[in-house]
């Protein structure tokens, strides 16, 4: 391996650990709302997407700069988590996991076809911001669009994660999570913060979504089943319901997925993806950081 | 005519993939890696029929016991998982399987024409059917035996012992493993049996339908294995075949006339009847309401002492 090949190797992997913060924020949202609910609501990334046609919806009407796309996307994001919330788990029997299951597919599957529908099918680009910046550290080259992406996904990580443990509706959710009985006779409403809950992760999400679209350059509806799959394969390796964990782990499967794309070609990236995973659960399927025994 | 035919060859063969996951969500486990055991009977079977020139049904045999085998060592370290991380384990082990086919390429020189699966560009040759001379009719005939085979088979299960069992597992584990049952092997045979049948639906599949490729065994096929229990209620096999008629005959094909409305009402539907009915459309209740109605067929004098309670 020559000295340029090393470089190489470097540099894609330094550009997919970059490209890895939106994985990390998607991975968030389900096990945000996985900790929280202890269910899995597989709409996130579909209804992510949704959020960045929304921004763009907006922003043709409103003349704005563009960075305010990133704002109106995690506003959009948040609505869209609220009517998810509503129709896919507010009125079903929480007793019943497979409902819930089944009704986020259906909503993946409306909001897929919604976009379809408004869109006529055709993909619609998206715009990047700094795309011109381009950052030489050395023999590297850094994207300015990717490394404005990654530093909006860690302020929002940081918001995130001061939310949740600075703040009164932080430790409500926090204690939902833990304890949903004992909650409830502190007096905290179960329903509204499962909510919140959604309200949160789709704001997180619709950032995400707007970050995916800015990365690539185009947004289309055959991004959510990808992106599904990914966050929650990001969401298992992190370990459940841990957000450390789901920061790390999208990182990580962000880094390790160019990698593999750099040595084995785009076809095959994803197997190795899918490798990654079957080692974490063969080996450690709590996740990085898993949470104590005796709750799953 | 030709159309009633296909839908009914449809039917017949997302009959068995949402058997498939019927077995396995009665152990109370969701496995969305049905589509990869699909895959692999698909591509089984056609290999053996065009490659090998095998007869059709030794050909769908084997790729039902490759499936099933492949099942069966996949459910050993999926099954230490469970809730969300199993779902996850097998959906990459879904993605995985095709993500294999995608990469695929096996193709035999027979005459001046290479034949065998092409990578991406999928697996063309599979002409058994018309080859043999097998009308739309027969194929349809030939795709029911199975199916009512397997429904026999499944619905013989859930009154037997076998099915208390897994009925058990999948309502407490807890209690049915003190009560002195071996969870991992009742989920273990779960999964095998549910791959085994994925497998025969694949090699049916890939025949009538002549020509497969990676991209038809993806996520959404995965989601549409396990839609057809949940939506028509594990109750009984019966609720698989219903949502299977509702979701294909009702939701695809006969609302074709709205044109592009009708996939925007697909999702809505899907949303609406969990809301409704989140017990599937064949609950234990229906099961119960049908019951007492037959008994009251009978007697007419036990009808009216059970509407006085």
């Amino acid at each position: 391996m020559s000295y340029l090949d090393v470089i190489d190797t470097l540099q894609s992997v330094a550009d997919g650990v970059l490209f890895g913060a939106t994985y990390s924020l998607l991975g968030i949202g389900f096990t945000l709302v996985f900790g929280v609910m202890h269910k899995i609501n597989l709409s996130y990334a579909a209804a992510s997407i949704g959020a960045a046609y929304a921004s763009l919806i907006v922003l043709s009407v409103v003349k704005a700069p563009a960075i305010f796309i990133f704002l109106l996307a995690g506003l959009a994001g948040g609505i869209i988590g609220f009517m998810i919330y509503v129709v896919c788990f507010r009125f079903i029997p929480q007793a019943n996991p497979l409902a819930t299951l089944m009704s986020t597919v259906g909503a993946l599957l409306l909001i897929d076809e919604i976009i379809v529908h408004a869109t006529v099918g055709i993909p619609v680009p998206y715009p990047a911001l700094f795309s011109d910046v381009i950052v030489n550290a050395g023999p590297f080259t850094l994207r300015g669009d990717l490394m404005f992406m990654f530093a909006l996904g860690c302020l929002s990580m940081l918001l995130l994660l001061v939310l949740l443990y600075r703040t009164k509706l932080g430790i409500a959710t926090r204690a939902v999570a833990q304890q949903p009985v004992a909650a409830q006779l502190c007096g905290i409403s179960i329903p509204r913060i499962n909510g919140l809950t959604f309200v949160i992760t789709g704001v997180v999400g619709g950032i995400a979504g707007a970050m995916i679209g800015a990365a690539i350059g185009v947004l289309s509806p055959l991004l959510s089943l990808p992106l599904t799959t990914k966050g929650l394969i990001v969401t298992v390796i992190g370990g459940l319901g841990s957000i450390p964990g789901a920061i790390i782990a999208g990182l990580l499967v962000g880094g390790f997925e160019n990698l593999f794309q750099y040595f084995r070609g785009v076809t095959e990236r994803d197997l190795y993806v899918m490798l990654l995973l079957f080692g974490f659960l063969v080996f450690r399927p709590g996740g990085i950081f898993s949470p104590a025994a005796g709750r799953d | 005519m030709d159309f009633y035919l296909g839908l009914a060859q449809i039917v017949g063969v997302h009959t068995l993939l949402g058997l498939s996951a019927y077995c396995v969500l009665l152990t109370g486990q969701v496995s969305l890696a049905q589509a990869g055991f699909f895959a692999i009977g698909a591509y089984v079977a056609a290999m053996l029929t065009v490659l090998a020139g095998w007869h059709i049904v030794p050909a769908i045999a084997a790729a039902s016991f490759v499936a099933g085998a492949t099942a069966c060592a996949v459910s050993f370290p999926a099954l230490r998982v469970k809730g969300l991380m199993l779902v996850v384990a097998t959906l990459a082990f879904g993605e995985a399987v095709r993500l294999f086919f995608f990469n695929f390429d096996y193709q035999v020189a027979k005459g001046e024409v290479k034949i065998g699966p092409a990578g991406g560009e999928g697996f063309r040759q599979i002409r058994f059917f018309p080859e043999n001379g097998w009308s739309t009719l027969d194929v349809l005939i030939f795709i029911w035996l199975f199916v009512a085979l397997v429904m026999a088979g499944l619905w013989w299960m859930d009154r037997s012992r076998a099915g208390a069992v897994l009925r058990a597992v999948g309502e407490d584990e807890v209690a049915a493993q003190s009560a002195g049952i071996n969870v991992t092997a009742v989920k273990v045979a779960a999964m095998t049996v549910g791959g085994f049948i994925a497998g025969l639906g694949g090699g049916i599949f890939a025949h009538y339908t002549a020509h497969i490729e990676h991209a038809q065994f993806g996520v959404a096929l995965a989601t549409f294995a396990i839609a057809y229990p949940i939506l028509g209620g594990l109750s009984s096999v019966f609720g698989t075949l219903i949502a299977v008629v509702f979701v294909q005959g009702f939701l695809i094909e006969g609302l074709r006339f709205l044109g592009d409305w009708r996939n925007l009402l697909f999702g809505g539907l899907i949303l609406l009847a969990m809301n409704v009915r989140p017990r599937g459309l064949i609950d234990a209740a229906t099961i119960a309401a049908v019951k007492r109605m037959r008994t009251s067929n009978k007697e007419p004098g036990n009808a009216r002492t059970q509407g006085a309670e």
